[in-house]
């Protein structure tokens, strides 16, 4: 009896250096515990016991080793239960703690075997057995009202410190991050589910945890009431987010999303710009939660639905879609900074470049997003790099053009290769697409330096290359139609660009011809009908002319969408008409 | 020498510290001095860059680490960032790609290593690039670069790495392009050994035009640009061709390949003579050598073997080539090939080699022939084979098809005939096997001939033992027939009616032309039996006819006299009766309207015809062989010794007193009663098949017929052991008698 309980003594005494020892190492503790397995249960060596498997377990978990903390928790359950002398016959693991638990009620013991508890409860919930913890929470109620019990606890062990076997992590501590991280993964996955959550993340939002926990919470308060249609409510919720940890960069493209759908483009700028420059900065993408603790708290967040919720584009998809708002809505000098800053980071042979194959990429093709840039430029009137740019895209797709491209039937072509869509996504007609848009956009620069020769020259490319296809006109359908849809407006553009350059040089029957041609590939065109107009006009037929004018009077050049690629747009780049003068003309006309 | 020993050394220093450096990634530099022999270097765990598993390749590009891993289901491209954050600390991990395996059962050696090298536009010069590239690093030219991966490659400007595996796939990956995945550029179909590229023109100054991948086995792969415009845009050219193989590894310069075989190094120009015209003409060229790989890529041996390992070779100012290769003993050999000169290749070449290779060539021609025609025999012999077991099986079905009642396209027919042999008689049966179907009847075939005595000599222990005769013949075609002849019986054996039932057999091992000497022991497997038909020879069959007014003392010889006295002698000590031995005689009697009806016997001289239709019959299947029945005219009166040599008398009377039924009565009359038995039983059974309409009739005289006779028998038997010798016998033979004599008539 003497030699046990110096062996006792000195078990005790090891643990407590392991505990106080400045690295914990799940290997040393789980000697420690199999020495104190290979004697038989017994009540005074309980207390030493749990501890050692509260620590061990404590350890596993830290080092995501959840299979084996789950395996020497079911074991020691089991063990206590043999002290008990209880067996319930099951291996489950809820069965079997609701057992021991109810053996020990009332002894010493009892705050030991809640700790465990605990630490099966963050077993499940990294592991995702959502379930299980829903079975537990019940238990859990009673966990609050054994805290007075701990308390005490606290000051017992103050007095006699040596003889009582040291925890490596504080229980309560344990169950208060336990709690939110359950309130956090619980609330993801409701949302996805299409629950209302918000009470309870509500009320986790007031627990004492670290700040960027209580940041999810908000965050996802916010995405629930975005949910429910209350975009006001919401970001009031991500800016709370925000103020409780700043680093909470997904609180920022929730909100810049919420601002798109408001259609409020300055702030969705802002917010996109700041999303990116945060992107940039290290380390913010994994938020560096509480280094000095043992257990982090993303050993428990870790449901899929929560990451979904969470997850944010890539730093250059990001600066890509601010590039193009930017575009988009008339602030074409900030746009063109930020498609250089693109360009050069997919240039560099820095990490950022290769960082984004990781994620699925949302950036387009780079010869769009070079097109884009060019188109851009050209409207920033920077006409010579526009040029650069377009060159480089010609360079590279030029010679792998078709000669011809054939468009099968869209119905056939979608059963042949459903498939393979995204396989085929840089085939012919989108090499031949680019190319022409290059044309296009290089045709526009020699319009803009009023070189009406050379811009004709690059236009006759440009529609070259498109009459290369051949389509059966059939109704435009979703995964061609975007691509048909480009070619016509590149039909449309160029002659409408050739012919206005053909109008500047007085060639007015090639003029007239083309802006009839463009008008027919593409009848939205408003500076073509203009041009159309004009053209009459300098022919002498004023009436005719007239006609024009008042049919396209009242639509003005329709303004820059998303939904197609921003150089198959009008860019009102080339020479303009007035329209007072055009209102003059008309009036003239009007009286004789 | 120790000049050049000293040379290797050095040679092996650098290897190493550029091999370590490039493990270690600007770790510390080793230095220790040339000539001091290999030294065991430690790696601390300062060194660990990343940790994974079953890494098969690596490779630097900029600064990105690559590492091709084989995990259970996938090939796993992993890249890393070198510049560390801290010494201690691993690489950062940037990405991994995975390419599923494409089936995990056949890429199970893990011996086999990956490829990885990197391509680039060869317009880009990487800034800080050293003049000569760094190993597995070559520029492309970019026309060949666009075709090949792409718009938007060419576009960035990104270095592209390619990936050889073990199962022959040849894949790539641009690296600088978001979202790029792993796709495959060709399959080789066989372990990719070595990837490289060449320059293919004097113009394309230090870009290659031409990459080339080597398989294991020798199978190689030349990609090249087309012309423009020539196929919708021009495409990619893959020419494929073959060099004697294995391929243990490989490393090229500007236009020269450098293999081992393992056996030899060899080295293949691409560009250059012969072969050179690939290359540099047009497509005609090319078409013949895409049709005929192995028309074009042909090796020059540099007589070094056991090369396993080679690094890159220098190319001095003078032309010469520099390589440095490991042995499979671990040298490390240093190998300095000479200029050669146009002139070299032009004259020198051709004189020797050509003479030699022409020589290989027809000795290799000769060495086909003579496969080809081994190979052309045993096709032919197999194809003959499965004709013939397609007639075994023709016939196997034809006769397993039918019923024992049908009568078979391939049966047996027999013929008796008493023979002497060295004094002794015998009855000789001949048999003779006819080929009534359209199937001939190959080797292998057998003829079975079974002989079962329906009844047995006493002695013999009341058990019937047959015999069996086998004869094999060969080839028996449609409409043939073939003959055998066994004995039945002796001279004196009464063991009639004999049963012989003839069977077919085919033997695997015989068929195929092997002896039972080599033939395996299990030869019930390798044999099947196919039933013929039964024949049946009885007493009339085995009579013996002697001249009609012969009485039964008329024996001459004395063996027959002899046997005369014992009979008679045995009897009367059996019967112990008279002297004389008892008369036994059975009757048959039969209507002369169904002799007439049923068996188209002439009405005119009833007796006779009767007689001779009894004798001639062939019944059972067997018919017995007479030179002439001795009948003296009208006399109905046959005389013979059956088998037993009991003398028989056969005779047919003529009851006409009972009209208008004429009755026609033969009667059986032998001092044997096995023979009056066995002879009334021959008789019956004769009128029996074929007057079948009377079988009910006939059924019930033979019941009776055969429960008398038993009972005979075993009455008899029983006297002889002894136990009684009563007046039983008698008593029952002459019941038995007066049946025989009752008045049933066969109608």
């Amino acid at each position: 009896m003497i030699q046990s309980t110096s062996l006792l003594e000195s078990w005790t005494q090891e643990n407590n250096q392991l505990a106080s020892g400045c690295k914990l190492s799940s290997h040393v503790f789980l000697l420690l515990c199999l020495s104190l397995s290979g004697i038989p249960p017994h009540l005074d060596r309980a207390q030493l016991e749990l501890s050692v498997v509260y620590n061990t377990c404590v350890c596993f978990t830290a080092q995501s080793q959840f299979d084996e903390a789950e395996l020497l928790l079911t074991q020691t359950a089991q063990r206590l239960l043999q002290i008990a002398g209880d067996d319930p016959g099951t291996s489950d693991p809820s069965v079997l703690w609701r057992t021991a638990l109810k053996s020990v009620t009332g002894t010493a013991l009892h705050r030991r075997v809640l700790s465990l508890l605990c630490l099966q409860w963050g077993v499940w919930l990294a592991k995702s057995r959502l379930t299980a913890v829903q079975d537990f929470q019940e238990v859990s109620l009673l966990e609050a009202q054994s805290g007075a019990v701990w308390n005490d606890c606290r000051a017992e062990t103050k007095e006699k410190i040596s003889n009582i076997p040291i925890l490596v992590l504080d229980p309560r501590r344990l169950v208060d991050l336990l709690k939110i991280c359950t309130a956090i993964v619980q609330g993801a996955e409701r949302l996805t589910e299409g629950w209302s959550v918000l009470s309870a993340l509500q009320a986790a939002s007031a627990s004492p945890a670290p700040r960027a926990l209580i940041a999810y919470t908000h965050l996802l308060s916010g995405s629930c009431l975005a949910h429910m249609n209350r975009p006001q409510m919401a970001l009031q919720c991500y800016r709370k987010a925000l103020e409780t940890d700043p680093r909470c960069v997904c609180a920022l493209y929730q909100s810049a999303l919420i601002y798109s759908r408001l259609e409020n483009s300055q702030a969705e700028i802002q917010a996109l710009r700041i999303l990116h420059s945060m992107l940039l900065l290290p380390s913010t993408t994994e938020p560096a939660m509480a280094a000095d603790r043992l257990l982090s708290p993303s050993l428990f967040l870790c449901s899929q639905s929560l990451s979904s919720l969470l997850s944010v584009p890539s730093a250059l998809s990001v600066l890509h879609s601010l590039a193009l708002k930017c575009v988009i809505h008339s602030r074409v000098s900030e746009g063109v900074e930020c498609y250089l800053d693109l360009l050069a980071a997919l240039q560099s042979e820095d990490q950022h470049g290769v960082r984004v194959h990781a994620a699925v990429s949302t950036l387009p093709k780079l010869p769009r997003l070079y097109l884009e840039a060019g188109a851009a430029l050209l409207m920033a009137r920077r006409p010579a790099d526009c040029m650069a740019l377009c060159d480089e895209v010609i360079g590279s797709t030029l010679d792998l053009l078709p000669e011809k491209v054939l468009l099968e039937d869209p119905v056939a072509r979608r059963v042949a290769g459903s498939g393979e869509v995204t396989e085929e996504a840089e085939n012919g007609l989108v090499r031949l697409l680019w190319t022409a848009a290059a044309y296009l956009l290089q045709g526009h620069c020699y319009s803009q330096l009023k070189d009406w020769k050379q811009a004709v020259t690059h236009y006759t490319r440009c529609i070259n290359l498109l009459v290369k296809v051949h389509y059966k006109d059939t109704d435009k359908d979703a995964e061609q139609g975007v691509d048909l849809c480009v070619l016509q407006r590149l039909k449309g553009l160029s002659l409408a660009g050739r012919g206005i350059s053909f109008a500047q040089i007085d060639r007015l029957r090639e003029a007239l011809r083309d802006l009839q041609l463009s008008r027919q590939a593409h009848p939205e065109g408003v500076s073509a009908r203009r041009w159309y107009g004009e053209v009459l006009w300098r022919l002498d037929r004023k009436q005719e002319a007239a006609a024009c004018w008042e049919q396209t009077w009242s639509n003005p050049i329709p303004s820059l969408s998303e939904a197609l690629p921003v150089y198959a747009q009008e860019l009102q780049s080339g020479p303009l008409l007035d329209s007072a003068e055009l209102r003059q003309k008309l009036q003239e006309l009007g009286p004789t | 020498m120790g000049d050049r020993l000293e040379n290797c050394c050095r040679c092996a220093s650098n290897v190493c510290k550029s091999d370590l450096t490039f493990h270690l990634f600007g770790g510390q530099s080793f230095s220790h001095d040339a000539g001091s022999g290999p030294t065991e270097l430690k790696i601390s765990t300062e060194c660990l860059v990343a940790v994974a598993d079953r890494v098969s390749s690596l490779l630097v590009v900029g600064s990105v680490l690559l590492t091709l891993c084989r995990t259970d289901a996938s090939w796993s491209l992993t890249l890393y960032q070198i510049q560390r954050t801290s010494q201690s600390d691993p690489c950062d991990l940037l990405a991994s790609f995975s390419l599923p395996l494409v089936s995990p059962k056949v890429q199970s050696d893990t011996e086999s290593r990956c490829v990885l090298v990197c391509v680039y536009p060869g317009d880009l010069m990487p800034a800080s690039s050293p003049p000569h590239p760094p190993r597995s690093h070559y520029p492309l030219q970019p026309l060949l670069f666009r075709r090949l991966f792409g718009a938007e490659a060419a576009l960035s400007k990104s270095p592209v790495v390619l990936c050889g595996l073990p199962d022959g796939r040849l894949s790539f990956l641009p690296l600088r392009i978001p979202g790029s995945r792993l796709r495959i550029l060709h399959s080789l179909e066989q372990s990719v050994v070595f990837v490289g590229a060449s320059a293919v023109m004097e113009t394309d100054a230090g870009c290659a035009g031409c990459l080339i991948a080597l398989g294991k086995q020798g199978r190689a792969v030349l990609i090249r640009a087309g012309r423009a415009g020539l196929e919708g845009g021009g495409g990619t050219r893959f020419t494929l061709g073959c060099v004697p193989g294995p391929v243990e590894c490989a490393c090229m310069d500007q236009s020269r390949v450098y293999y081992s075989t393992g056996s030899d190094l060899l080295m293949v120009d691409l560009w250059d003579g012969s072969s050179g015209t690939a290359g540099r003409q047009g497509d005609k060229e090319d078409e013949a050598s895409r049709s005929n790989p192995a028309a074009f890529l042909t090796p020059i041996s540099l007589n070094v073997s056991g090369v396993v390992a080679l690094h890159q070779p220098a190319r001095s100012s003078a032309g010469e080539v520099q390589l440095l290769s490991l042995s499979v003993r671990g040298r490390l050999q240093s190998i300095r090939l000479p200029v050669r000169t146009q002139e070299d290749s032009l004259s020198k070449g051709p004189s020797s080699q050509v003479g030699r290779s022409v020589g290989d060539i027809l000795s290799a021609i000769g060495d086909i022939c003579e496969r080809a025609s081994v190979l052309k025999t045993i096709i032919r012999s197999k194809n003959q084979i499965l004709k013939q077991l397609n007639q075994v099986v023709n016939i196997s079905f034809l006769l397993s098809n039918r019923s024992e009642s049908d009568l078979k396209p391939v049966r047996c027919r027999g013929s008796v005939r008493w023979s002497r042999l060295l004094q002794r008689d015998s009855l000789n049966l001949t048999c003779v096997l006819e080929n009534l179907s359209p199937f001939v009847l190959e080797r292998g075939w057998t003829l079975s001939v079974t002989v079962l005595p329906l009844s047995c000599p006493l002695e013999a222990g009341g058990e019937a033992s047959s015999v069996n005769y086998s004869f094999p013949f060969s080839g028996l075609g449609p409409g043939e027939s073939v003959e055998v002849s066994l004995p039945v019986a002796a001279a004196g054996d009464a063991s009639f009616p004999v049963t012989v039932t003839c069977s077919l057999l085919f033997s695997l091992w015989r068929f195929l032309g092997q002896e039972e000497a080599t033939a395996p022991l299990d030869l019930q497997s390798a044999c099947f039996s196919l039933p013929l038909n039964t024949l049946t020879v009885d007493w009339l069959h085995a009579l013996r006819l002697s001249d009609p007014p012969a009485p039964a003392r008329s024996s001459s010889s004395p063996a027959d006299l002899l046997q005369g006295f014992i009979s008679s002698r045995q009897l009367r000590c059996r019967g112990g009766q008279a002297s004389r031995p008892e008369e036994y005689s059975a009757r048959v009697r039969v209507s002369s309207e169904l002799l007439r009806d049923a068996l188209g016997l002439a009405p005119g001289s009833p007796r006779v015809s009767l007689l001779e239709w009894l004798l001639s019959e062939g019944c059972g299947g067997v018919k017995m062989e007479r030179k002439g029945i001795k009948t003296d005219g009208s006399s109905s009166v046959i005389c013979g010794s059956a088998p037993d040599n009991a003398t028989v008398k056969l005779t047919v009377n003529v009851e006409e007193k009972t009209k208008p039924l004429v009755i026609v009565e033969v009667q059986v009359k032998s001092s044997s009663v096995a023979a009056v038995c066995g002879l009334h039983h021959a008789v019956l059974r004769r009128i029996q098949v074929h007057t079948l309409s009377l079988q009910v009739i006939l059924k019930f005289l033979l019941k009776i017929y055969q429960s008398e006779f038993s009972r005979t028998c075993q009455v008899w038997e029983a006297s002889s052991v002894g136990v009684s010798s009563g007046q039983t016998p008698p008593l029952l033979l002459r019941v038995y008698q007066q049946l025989r004599d009752g008045p049933l008539l066969i109608l």
